[in-house]
């Protein structure tokens, strides 16, 4: 369920880039598509998630999912970055 | 159940080993609702990462160019922050929980509550302040 908020609100983030794309011009396009691939990116492991959590329980201990964190967080990096950049510089 | 905990924790070799440096496993639940916390701060950050780009892109009638980029950037700076802390934040109370130790106080709640009012009284003040 967190997991399925989060991609969500990445793909809200996604629609809300578009709105830059009249001041901005194309290379938000970048945005839009980074933050969209993020958001399919964590639907289409959901699933893998779902069943390390159910295993985890099952067996009184979880390995954390240290790839989906990193990935999550960096991505948000990237597009906090890449948007200081799209209103500074372009 | 004991046995598949040390196994587990113990035995735990390569990248996650070194990264989450020894101890013992926690509970599940614990380390499931850490990942849960981490993805509300996440969320947090998108929604800072869309205040943003909003300040930028409708606030054109209320505030001048100047303004609106300086909010703009204070607001996806905080989204910044708060997106990368939380991933060590999310580690640092991972490993602490490993080790049986007290949990990390959040060094991005303070940053987070300091932005966001600084950048709320900044627009309260320029909307009190233009002429009508």
């Amino acid at each position: 369920m967190a997991w399925g908020r989060t991609t969500l609100s990445m793909a809200v983030a996604a629609a809300v880039f578009l709105r830059w794309m009249p001041h901005h011009g194309w290379f938000v396009g970048t945005l839009v598509a980074a933050s969209a691939v993020t958001a399919l990116g964590i639907n289409f492991t959901r699933k893998r998630r779902f069943h390390r959590a159910i295993h985890g329980i099952n067996q009184d201990a979880i390995t954390p999912d240290i790839a989906s964190t990193a990935a999550a967080a960096a991505s948000l990096v990237v597009l906090a970055g890449l948007g200081i950049f799209t209103v500074l510089l372009i | 159940m004991e046995d598949l905990k040390s196994r587990s924790g113990g035995g735990r070799t390569g990248f996650s080993g070194r990264i989450l440096r020894g101890g013992t496993e926690p509970d599940p639940r614990f380390t499931l609702a850490n990942e849960r916390t981490f993805l509300a701060w996440i969320r947090t950050s998108l929604a800072l990462l869309a205040g943003g780009v909003a300040v930028e892109a409708f606030m054109a009638d209320l505030f001048g160019p100047e303004l609106r980029k300086t909010l703009a950037v204070l607001l996806l700076v905080l989204a910044l922050l708060v997106g990368g802390g939380s991933f060590f934040r999310w580690l640092n109370v991972e490993r602490s929980m490993r080790r049986k130790v007290p949990l990390p106080l959040p060094w991005t709640a303070p940053i987070l509550a300091i932005g966001a009012a600084l950048v709320t009284a900044i627009m309260v003040v320029f909307v009190l302040a233009r002429p009508l």
